[in-house]
């Protein structure tokens, strides 16, 4: 084969795949589901399977004769997990027939083309088996990715699957149907998607019928009685006949005026007034039109072309039923296993319609959930056959009202009411209150539907001359020509407006994971009125408090008085027990406190090792810079460029080249001073000067917080130790490389002592701790770092003489300690809590210490203000850092290297398209802002940049209670209800996302807090209602 | 809408986090200092408008996130800068030494014809000094850009350097649209041209 034919080839296997995927995409796209059975399955699997078999090695894989692709996927089992999964199952099916071992793969190569005959009555195996399995298991795009990028183990060089671009376009081809979710029902509805050979023979003739002869009488199908089938009259006009039941036979299909939603054949029905004694096998369809919905029966004697010409079929005219399901107003169903089901349909006057039996195989759930479908904007069956809940991942489970699942083994009857939304505008405005309030749907929307509604009426008035006899004068040709064009635009506005529910609902399904589904009400909660004194006292009877559901409730939709959240933020943190005693809470804070203290300490002692290498290299700076002055050079020797270390940017190598020339002898003082004040940036610095020196002692008892002897003792042991004697410093030896000096190692080697005895006495040690210190460190380093502490994107160093961990612990926890000091000083000073120094040193005892255990996370911007409300509420350092700790667990995935922020953006962009979707065209009409990049500082710091600190508290806490009462997504709500708030403004303004950005930043803690917060309830009920209402 | 400015150039602070862009925006658009600032988190801007040659010159200047790992958010905002303000702490080595690697975060995120300038903050801190001028000066004679030493605290020379930014932009500005389009005698055509592009700026950035 030439390079060109073979290209050619390839090209058609590949159109043929896409070909294939739209077919079954459309499908997808018009029906509910796909039927695993229906023909454009199989096609699609064997279009995959041409490709897939197309240049395999067949030696290779130790296939000789059979160029079996199942081979191809037992053989990749091993290593393709979802292959893996695939070829068990098809073994498992393959064992459980013998007879049909492999026959399904290998056939498929000898006849790919063919369309298996689906009236076989066996039931052999489908063909292209594992493709299958693969597509309704949604692996097939893994396994064919697996395969593409394997493609040189099992592939010529020149196949398909191994060529770069086909490959990859075969496999990405897949992704769209194995999204697909497939219908497990084995019925047999494919009937009419592929009708049999014989039927359509059977439709050619009735519509050739005017020249064949036609029998003897034929009596007219009166469209317009369709309550009543058995029409005696009007059986005069032959030819109108003829075309009467061409076209019913074609109605029975799909057309351009009915779209066909159901149809199964054999369905038993006894006609009401014949004589027959059992009921007789006939077409059973659903057909959804411009009117309405109607059911047809058809008798196989008109259906099937009874070869027996010369038999009176007049007689089963009469027996077919057409009923309008308008009419209708109860559906019975009886369920029963050993038969299959029976559905009687009851009209508005009472009357039942004969019983509808459906063969055994799910075929009546089918229907009515068909029905269901049907029925849907302007009415719903109910109670709703489907019940449907997605939990918190999203994925969708549907199941059935338990009478009806079809495994039920004992029988049971059901009685549906059609329910008709349009008649009864109200309730369809009803639904549209639930987003009115503040939200709207677009109005566009709306008075599409208001006109559907509407001429949908007038055009059931209209229809009735389209069924009135050709012989009408031409007026009412006129008048029907018209009416075509009616029913055309209608039909265009229903479809348009059937597509946007379709994707509303597909939004709910999306959002129904955001709202708890239990809906909680707020009685005896209002606004300001949650937890009082009075209740708390209720609630915490003998210091336990066990109904933790209420705390929720009422915090949620009241708050709690600002005297007891110090008392109650813990439990909403998790950080006390609900159910715990006094005596239990007291222990535990006394072991937090414990070790609180025993981690600062840790970290106290690293410190000011880092503060004497900043000194240091501080000095070596301004040294550096005299000099240079006074020698006039300009550029610095590069070694001092390494050596400094990088604040910002974590990839670079920060190298300590010369900083322990001279440290003992600044060590002495600067420990003593360093561990203890951290002190603005201004006197920091200032610490050059001796004179200050002294005072650092003093300091140290001073700036303690809380009292805490023992660690006092342990400092100061620990000080004495690091104070390495040493001579004085001479800065004039700087750059200086020569005598390398392991004085650091000294300081260390003393540190590591007193920390150990620091670890020792406390008997302690938390997890996060035994990561870095290993006591069986021998090689004078103090810790030992384990590779979660290291910064995954630090570049191997490229000339640090001594790499070991603790150079890099030292290095990672000061790169903290420098951010950590930037942002404590400039938290909240104007508040006046932290106008106070000595708050602010909490504020950075308790970062520090978090950011100590957990290094791998490390600070980052905007934590302290997280940690801020805290402390002003708890003002205690270990239970600040205890519920700081679990407040992070949620918040951590908010920062830069989580992926809970895009996963908001993302909810956002759902959540304003369903529920404001004008807001969402203007975001997207001023230059796309659709991103809601302007939410970012919400979400990273729960609103605490937004809102002033009574508001902060009264919203935390109501977004910690949300998670247990109505929604773990509560910010969404808040975010929504913000944008809401304002909604009125930003529309007036067309703001685009400049002025969005500078109208949030402008109403920072301007917000009416109240209001935002009852808005943001209201909507989780509102979207909680949404989806019940489903 | 009536016009209220010729040209809108959208400018860009940045630089280590806590070496003053908040300062350096709010001294020249509000001219006041205040020393208790907060952190900023996420993004914000300042708009202030300015007459340069007889022109109004809207400028819309971006204040970003210092810490690196934000990186991904601010990164987004470069594309759209005609002007990018990086600012170092005079008093602060390592600062200083970060400002290449910012200058590689432009190169690989901002447009390739973006005016860059250099700004040594917090100059009044004289004794605290840590990087001479000397050195900042060939900084920017390295990277072919201007500099100027600023204090956002005591006022000093930040309205300077905005002004000689916005200048550049101008001029750089000018001599593209001269050599598009052929002086015709009018200023109309070119005036109106600039204001176009800033409504949608920001759609091209799908990063999140």
């Amino acid at each position: 084969m030439s390079v060109h034919n073979d290209k050619d080839y390839k090209e058609r296997l590949i159109a043929t795949v896409k070909k294939e995927v739209k077919q079954v995409m459309e499908e997808s796209v018009t029906r509910k589901f796909v039927h695993e059975e229906s023909g454009i399955v199989t096609s699609l699997c064997g279009a995959v399977e041409a490709c897939l078999s197309q240049g395999l090695r067949r030696r290779a894989l130790g296939l000789f004769k059979t160029s079996s692709t199942t081979a191809l996927l037992h053989k990749i089992a091993k290593h393709c997990p979802e292959a893996g999964a695939i070829s068990k199952r098809v073994e498992e099916i393959e064992n459980c027939d013998p007879n049909r071992r492999s026959s399904s793969s290998s056939d498929s190569v000898t006849k790919p083309a063919l369309k298996k005959n689906q009236s076989l009555p066996a039931n052999p195996l489908p063909k292209y088996l594992w493709i299958r399995l693969a597509l309704f298991d949604k692996h097939l795009a893994k396994i064919i990715d697996y395969l593409v990028s394997n493609a040189s183990k099992y592939y010529d060089k020149d196949a398909l699957v191994a060529d770069a671009e086909y490959g990859t376009i075969l496999s990405s081809l897949m992704m769209g149907p194995c999204a697909l979710d497939y219908t497990k029902m084995r019925n047999q509805d494919h009937y009419w998607t592929d009708p049999p050979a014989d039927e359509l023979v059977q439709r050619h003739r009735i519509s050739s019928g005017h020249s064949t002869p036609p029998s003897v009488r034929r009596p007219i199908l009166n469209f317009r009685r369709s309550l009543n089938t058995s029409s005696e009259d009007s059986h005069s006009n032959r030819s109108s006949a003829q075309q009467i039941a061409k076209d019913y036979v074609e109605t029975l299909h799909q057309n351009s005026k009915a779209t066909l939603l159901f149809g199964k054949n054999n369905v038993l029905v006894l006609p009401v007034n014949s004589d027959l004694s059992k009921p007789i096998p006939g077409y059973l369809s659903l057909h959804q039109m411009a009117q309405g919905l109607a059911i047809k029966w058809t008798p196989n004697q008109l259906m099937n072309g009874f070869v027996d010409e010369s038999q009176d079929k007049s007689v089963f005219w009469e027996y077919a039923l057409n009923v309008r399901l308008d009419d209708i107003v109860y559906v019975h169903c009886h369920q029963d296993s050993e038969i299959g089901g029976t559905v009687i349909l009851v009209g508005q006057d009472g009357v039942q319609r004969p019983p509808i039996h459906f063969p055994k195989g799910g075929h009546m759930l089918a229907f009515l959930s068909c029905v269901e479908t049907g029925l849907l904007p302007h009415g719903r069956l109910d109670p709703p056959l489907w019940s449907q809940r997605s939990g918190k991942n999203h994925t969708k489970r549907r199941r059935p009202l338990p009478a009806l699942a079809e495994n039920e083994e004992t029988s049971k009857d059901y009685v549906f009411r059609i329910v008709d939304n349009a008649c009864n505008h109200t309730d369809m405005l009803k639904r549209n209150e639930l987003m009115d309030t503040h939200v709207s749907l677009p109005t566009k929307a709306r008075t599409q539907l208001g006109s559907t509604s509407t001429s949908s009426e007038s055009s059931t008035k209209s229809f009735s001359i389209d069924q009135t006899a050709p012989d009408s004068p031409p007026s009412v040709v006129v008048q029907a020509v018209c009416d075509s064009m009616k029913r055309q635009i209608i039909s265009r506005a229903f479809y348009g407006w059937l597509a946007y529910c379709r994707h509303l609902s597909t939004v709910r399904t999306h959002l129904s994971g955001l709202v708890n589904a239990k809906i909680v009400t707020g009685e005896g909660a209002g606004d300001g009125d949650g937890i009082t004194a009075a209740k708390w006292s209720e609630l915490c009877s003998d210091g336990v408090v066990s109904d933790y559901t209420e705390v929720y409730r009422l915090t949620y939709f009241g708050g709690i008085a600002q005297e007891l959240r110090h008392q109650i933020w813990p439990y909403l943190l998790g950080h006390y027990k609900f159910g715990s005693t006094g005596e239990q809470r007291d222990q535990l804070a006394e072991e937090t406190r414990q070790a609180y203290e025993n981690t600062m300490s840790e970290w106290l002692a690293v410190e000011a090792i880092v503060r004497q290498r900043d000194k240091e290299n501080q000095a070596s700076a301004i040294a550096k810079l005299s000099s240079e002055s006074t020698s006039g050079e300009q550029a610095p020797p590069p070694v001092l460029q390494e050596e400094l270390s990088n604040e910002v940017f974590e990839d670079e190598r920060i190298s300590d080249e010369d900083e322990d020339d001279e440290e003992e002898g600044q060590c002495s003082k600067k420990t003593r001073q360093n561990t203890i004040k951290y002190v603005s940036d201004d006197e920091e610095e200032n610490g050059e000067d001796a004179g200050k020196k002294n005072e650092s002692n003093e300091t140290l008892e001073a700036n303690k917080p809380d009292g805490e002897p023992n660690v006092n003792e342990e400092l100061k042991d620990f000080i004495h130790n690091v104070v390495v004697i040493n001579a004085s410093v001479d800065i004039c030896s700087l750059g200086n490389e020569s005598p390398r000096i392991t004085n650091l190692d000294a300081v260390t080697e003393e540190n590591n002592s007193s920390l150990d005895t620091c670890i020792e006495t406390h008997g302690l040690a938390s997890p996060a701790r035994s990561n870095c210190v290993s006591p069986a460190s021998s090689n004078g380093g103090i810790y030992s770092v384990s590779p979660s502490l290291t910064f995954p994107n630090r570049k191997p160093p490229e000339n640090i003489s001594r790499n070991n961990p603790q150079q890099e612990l030292l290095e990672t926890f000061g790169l903290n300690l420098h951010r950590i000091e930037k942002d404590v000083q400039r938290c909240d000073r104007n508040y006046w809590y932290f106008a106070e120094k000595e708050n602010l040193d909490k504020l950075r005892n308790v970062m520090c210490t978090y950011v100590w255990e957990h290094l791998d996370i490390g600070y980052m911007q905007g934590m302290c203000d997280l940690v801020a409300p805290l402390l002003v509420i708890f003002n205690d350092e270990s239970l600040t850092y205890a519920c700081f700790c679990h407040l992070m667990e949620r918040m951590v995935e908010n920062f830069p290297n989580g992926n809970a922020m895009d996963c908001h953006f993302a909810n956002m962009r759902s959540l304003i398209q369903i529920l404001d979707s004008e807001m969402y065209e203007l975001m997207h009409a001023h230059g796309d802002y659709t991103h809601f990049y302007f939410c970012y500082r919400w979400f990273l710091l729960d609103f605490k940049r937004e809102l002033m600190y009574p508001d902060v508290n009264a919203t935390w806490e109501v977004i910690w209670a949300a998670q247990q009462v109505a929604s773990s997504h509560f910010v969404l709500f808040l975010a929504l209800a913000l944008l809401e708030t304002y909604r009125d403004i930003i529309l007036s303004n067309g703001m685009d996302f400049t002025d969005i950005i500078k109208f949030f930043n402008e109403m920072a803690e301007r917000h009416n807090v109240r209001s935002v917060l009852k808005l943001a309830r209201d909507l989780v009920h509102q979207l909680q209602i949404l989806i019940e209402n489903k | 809408m009536a016009k209220t400015y010729d040209y809108l150039f959208k400018l860009l602070l940045i630089g280590d986090s806590g070496v003053g862009k908040t300062c350096i925006l709010f001294r020249f658009s509000e001219d006041a200092f205040n020393t208790t600032f907060i952190s900023t988190i996420g993004i914000d801007f300042k708009i202030r408008t300015i007459d340069l040659d007889g022109k109004k010159i809207k400028l819309q200047i971006w204040d970003t996130a210092g810490q690196e790992r934000f990186r991904t958010i601010t990164t987004a905002y470069y594309r759209g800068a005609m002007g990018i303000m990086l600012v170092y702490d005079i008093t602060n080595e390592k600062s200083f030494e970060n400002i290449k690697n910012w200058i590689r975060n432009i190169e690989e995120n901002a447009s390739a014809d973006v005016e860059k300038m250099l700004l040594g903050n917090k100059c009044e801190l004289e004794e605290k000094r840590q990087v001479s001028k000397e050195r900042g000066e060939q900084l920017a004679i390295e990277y072919g850009i201007k500099f100027i030493e600023t204090s956002a605290k005591a006022s000093i020379r930040v309205e300077e350097a905005f002004f000689t930014l916005a200048r550049d932009i101008k001029a750089k500005m000018e001599k593209k649209l001269e050599a598009s389009n052929p002086p015709r005698g009018g200023h109309q055509i070119r005036a109106s041209e600039p204001q176009k592009k800033p409504t949608s700026w920001l759609s091209r950035c799908t990063i999140l």
